[in-house]
């Protein structure tokens, strides 16, 4: 038998990963899925149950899936292997995982029982559910394992646009001035459905939070247009903007480096520039 | 005197058996070096006295106790017969003048050092135990008063061995003094306080900051004598180190080095790595001080259960020192925000009096965070991917390595070809960032106008690891070296030119350790050469005033101090900073800090005011990162000199009439 978790029906990574068991040929697939608050131990100690004498517990490769796992495997005592693309049971079984973030395939032996994975996301292509039993947290879980502490609740930036998964960004700089100078870049974003971002001058100067950064010790994005403004291009900012598809940088000094990876260039003052981009905006739309 | 030799020999015996707990590091060889820092840092109290003032102070009431230490043995003598003394030296009238006057200087020393103590107040002794030293300083006052009205009460009493006018200051005491019993009585008095005392302060001193009495001379001697760039490297891979004991850094007391240990020992809380530390004065939550304390009230801490552990060993002797179960030393000893605020610039360890080498315990610390607990900021972590994955910290195609040299016919040496006498190590930085890419090609102008033969190694080239290992990731640093030593030697690379302090540094001092020797020289001092030797002429500009910032790991960690300053006063007129040379202050990027978010003020903002205000129209530098930094640093101070590289300058000054300068 395999016991493998999923978030639920719908969920895709959590199809693909029923479909992975089922192509195992271990055996029958019991498909649970847990009712109630996500609290990794507590949930652990119901699959430690629930899989006693299983072949092998499994779940998808997702930041849950991994976290649960590892618990199931701390309390167990044997080893787990996260994201496999491949599995082949045996003693010991051989795993192929994914590992720095998808740059490198690894092949391991993976020596315990039950055998303890995840499935990487696309390691198989995904099936509908045809049955799910969801079961609540067992009596067995102790009150220290069913405690979650939330420590830190951290805000969307942007005005709910995420900046890595924004279609389009704009940024300031230094040459944005101030905290208060961003009105201008915030409004262009706004009429394009844009994320707002920011260099490491901006944030080390406190005008903006560092989660809005682009950059080496920022966010890396990859937009389909990266709008920059007041920027001059300093290598740890074009580190985290290399991936967008368009340029467009706005800077009053036709040296600045910006220029050299810009597909549109504009050499003059993001003040008088950036608006009258949203000012010819609001007139295309209203005409 | 049993019992205080009692305790002294007691406490030794356990700090010792402590030490031989440590992790083993070899420091042995280079004698001479050694026994030339005994004499200048020790008995020349060369490192005290950096800081004048207080530097005499303490120098006056060293010197006074070795001139002092044979009184010892004679007040002991003193004190069982007041009729006997030691043969000879008891009875010159030399010793007795010394004496006198070393003892009042050690009573001017410990007036000085609690009028600093007590009324200046100065910052860098914040979180120092201050009354411990206190009675330690009454305690030195005690030993020298006593000694003082034991002559002179003797001298009163006529039992002088030496002629009283030998010793003035006692002489003039004894008026104090009649010929009678009170006197007679005074004079045991005054020699048994003055014993006492002594043995008083032998038996506290193993226990209390003072240890550095005892242990200084040693942590001096087996301070380091290579270059202060160099890191020790983990074996992960030596056959010799049994498996549970590969280091990977510092995660609790056990894995601390004995001479980690022993720095601990000798720390005296002075406070002067906290002065000189850029991550402190620019309100970070570093003091290496307060580092220091904290991991030796650590070591202390756990000092018991080690030396049990070494002494059972394992089995059925109770636990080894594997399974003891220690307390982490971040953040117990030492809060974790701390060990990332490090620049590793080495001002530290240049300010410290007694060799700690504060540096080394950070890196372990990050070392052990990094490998071990995967704990370390966030935003660094794309530099030690990019790293990893395209062999530079910016996550740049390699390919485009050599794109700076386009069009200035630079040859790049293909795999298979034999280097020309100078390799051009181009690094990271000069070949990818836009404005030290300026570097690199000033550079091989440079080096074409005065007609050397060089080569680079284009995308072959590849990180030297060096932001990996200041990290704490010893693991990819050490991929890489030995990547590189691969290629370099297979191109039977002899010499290096690099216009890097960090790459000159990591394949200077720390490639021999992967089988790469070769000798490295930094861009300034080839050209500073190349000048002098007449085959570069500047055009030197009357007017422009140049101030030239040191780069920590060239200035400080490896020496190279006139190279760069003879090049600007080729091009210009220089004018020094306050803080130059060894004594220059961080850029703000050593130590990965370059991929790091700095909390608190900005360390360039601080360097490029001190720059400014000396009034120069330009801030040369001779290092990529500087160049960055402190480019950045006028940007947001708003104070708009230029920063440039002294290649940069040399190729303008260089520049025939008719060609554009680079």
């Amino acid at each position: 038998m395999i016991l493998c978790f999923v978030a639920g029906t719908e969920d895709e990574l959590s199809q693909q990963a029923v479909a992975f068991a089922g192509s195992l040929g271990l055996g029958e697939v019991r498909v649970v899925a847990i009712d109630g608050p996500f609290a990794p131990a507590a949930w652990a100690q119901t699959l430690v149950e629930l899989g006693a004498g299983a072949e092998a517990v499994i779940a998808p490769g997702d930041d849950r899936g991994n976290e649960l796992l590892a618990h199931v495997a701390a309390k167990l005592e044997q080893p787990m292997a996260a994201n496999c693309v491949a599995v082949t049971p045996g003693a010991p079984a051989t795993v192929r995982r994914v590992r720095w973030g998808g740059s490198l395939l690894e092949e391991a032996r993976l020596d315990g029982a039950p055998l303890l994975f995840t499935v990487a996301a696309h390691a198989v292509a995904a099936e509908p559910i045809a049955a799910v039993e969801t079961v609540v947290v067992s009596d067995g879980a102790s009150a220290a394992d069913r405690v979650v502490v939330v420590s830190e609740t951290v805000a969307a930036s942007g005005g709910g646009v995420s900046l890595s998964d924004a279609d389009v960004v704009v940024s300031g700089g230094r040459g944005v001035g101030s905290s208060e100078g961003f009105s201008v870049i915030e409004e262009l974003a706004e009429l394009l459905g844009a994320a707002v971002g920011c260099s490491r001058a901006v944030t080390s100067a406190g005008w903006r939070p560092h989660t809005d950064q682009v950059g080496q010790t920022g966010t890396k994005i990859a937009p389909e247009l990266y709008i920059a403004c007041g920027i001059s291009g300093a290598t740890q900012h074009m580190a985290g903007c290399k991936g967008a598809k368009r340029l467009l940088a706005i800077n009053p000094d036709g040296e600045a480096s910006i220029f050299a990876s810009a597909d549109y260039a504009v050499i003059g003052d993001l003040h008088e520039v950036v608006p009258a981009i949203s000012a010819e905006i609001r007139k295309a739309r209203s005409a | 005197m049993v019992l205080s030799g009692a305790l002294f020999t007691r406490r030794v015996q356990f700090l010792a058996a402590l030490l031989r707990t440590g992790a083993p590091v070899t420091r042995n060889g280079d004698t001479s070096r050694r026994v030339r820092n005994e004499a200048s840092i020790v008995l020349g109290q060369r490192k005290l006295l950096q800081r004048i003032g207080p530097g005499l102070i303490h120098a006056l009431i060293f010197w006074g106790f070795l001139v002092l230490g044979p009184t010892i043995v004679i007040a002991m003598i003193g004190a069982v017969s007041k009729h006997a003394t030691f043969p000879w030296l008891g009875d010159q009238g030399w010793f007795a003048l010394l004496v006198d006057v070393f003892a009042v200087l050690v009573l001017i020393g410990v007036v000085s050092a609690l009028w600093i103590r007590k009324v200046i107040r100065p910052a860098r002794f914040v979180g120092s135990h201050l009354g411990e030293a206190d009675l330690i300083l009454a305690l030195i006052a005690t030993i020298a008063i006593t000694l003082l009205l034991w002559h002179a009460s003797r001298i009163a009493l006529g039992l002088n061995e030496w002629p009283a006018g030998d010793a003035p200051v006692s002489n003039l005491l004894s008026r104090l003094f009649g010929r009678d019993g009170v006197t007679r009585v005074l004079e045991r008095v005054f020699v048994w306080a003055h014993v006492v005392t002594i043995l008083g302060f032998l038996a506290y001193l193993p226990r209390s900051k003072h240890l550095h009495i005892a242990t200084a001379a040693i942590n001096v001697w087996f301070g380091r004598t290579g270059a202060g760039g160099r890191l020790e490297p983990l074996r992960f891979d030596d056959p010799d180190i049994p498996e549970e004991d590969i280091r990977f850094g510092a995660g609790t007391t056990a894995d601390l080095t004995w001479k980690q240990m022993l720095d601990t020992f000798s720390c005296t809380e002075c406070g002067r790595c906290q002065d000189a530390c850029p991550a402190f004065a620019t309100g970070k939550l570093l003091s290496p001080k307060l580092l220091i304390m904290g991991l030796r009230d650590q070591v202390f801490a756990d000092g018991g259960s080690l030396v049990t552990a070494r002494a059972g060993g394992g089995a059925d002797n109770g636990p080894s020192s594997a399974e003891l179960e220690l307390a982490a030393l971040v953040p117990g000893a030492v809060p974790e925000e701390s060990v990332w605020d490090c620049v590793t610039c080495g001002a530290c360890v240049q300010a410290c009096p007694v060799s700690i080498e504060h540096v080394d315990h950070i890196v372990d610390l990050r070392r052990h965070l990094v490998m071990v607990e995967s704990s370390f900021p966030s935003e660094a972590e794309p530099m030690l991917r990019d790293v990893e994955r395209s062999s530079n910290p910016w996550g740049k195609a390699q390919s485009e390595r050599a794109d700076w040299a386009a069009d200035l016919g630079v040859r790049i040496l293909e795999p298979g070809e034999i280097s020309p006498e100078y390799l051009y190590w181009v690094g990271c930085a000069s070949s990818f960032d836009e404005r030290a890419r300026k570097t690199a090609e000033a550079t091989a102008t440079l080096l074409q106008r005065a007609g050397v033969d060089f080569a680079i190694l284009g995308p072959r080239e590849a990180c030297t690891g060096d932001p990996a290992r200041r990290m704490g990731n010893e693991y990819v640093f050490q991929a890489f070296a030995e990547q590189n030593v691969e290629t370099l030697n297979a191109s039977g690379v002899g010499k290096i030119i690099t216009n890097c302090p960090h790459c000159f540094n990591t394949l200077g001092n720390e490639y021999p350790d992967f089988g790469g020797d070769y000798e490295v020289i930094h861009h300034s001092e080839v050209f500073a050469r190349l000048v002098a030797e007449g085959r570069l002429k500047p055009q030197r500009s009357e007017g422009l005033t140049i101030t030239y910032h040191d780069s920590c790991y060239l200035a400080r960690h490896n020496d190279v101090l006139a190279p760069p300053r003879e090049l600007i006063g080729a091009v210009g007129e220089p004018v020094e900073m306050k803080r130059s040379g060894k004594e220059t202050f961080c850029c703000g990027a050593g130590g990965a800090h370059m991929w790091m978010e700095e909390r608190g003020d900005a360390i360039n903002g601080n360097r490029v005011r001190e720059a400014a205000a000396t009034g120069a129209d330009t801030l040369a530098v001779a290092c990529p990162f500087c160049t960055v930094m402190l480019d950045d640093g006028v940007q947001s101070e708003g104070t708009g000199m230029r920063v440039a590289d002294v290649a940069t300058l040399l190729a303008e000054a260089t520049a025939p009439r008719s060609e554009p300068a680079t």
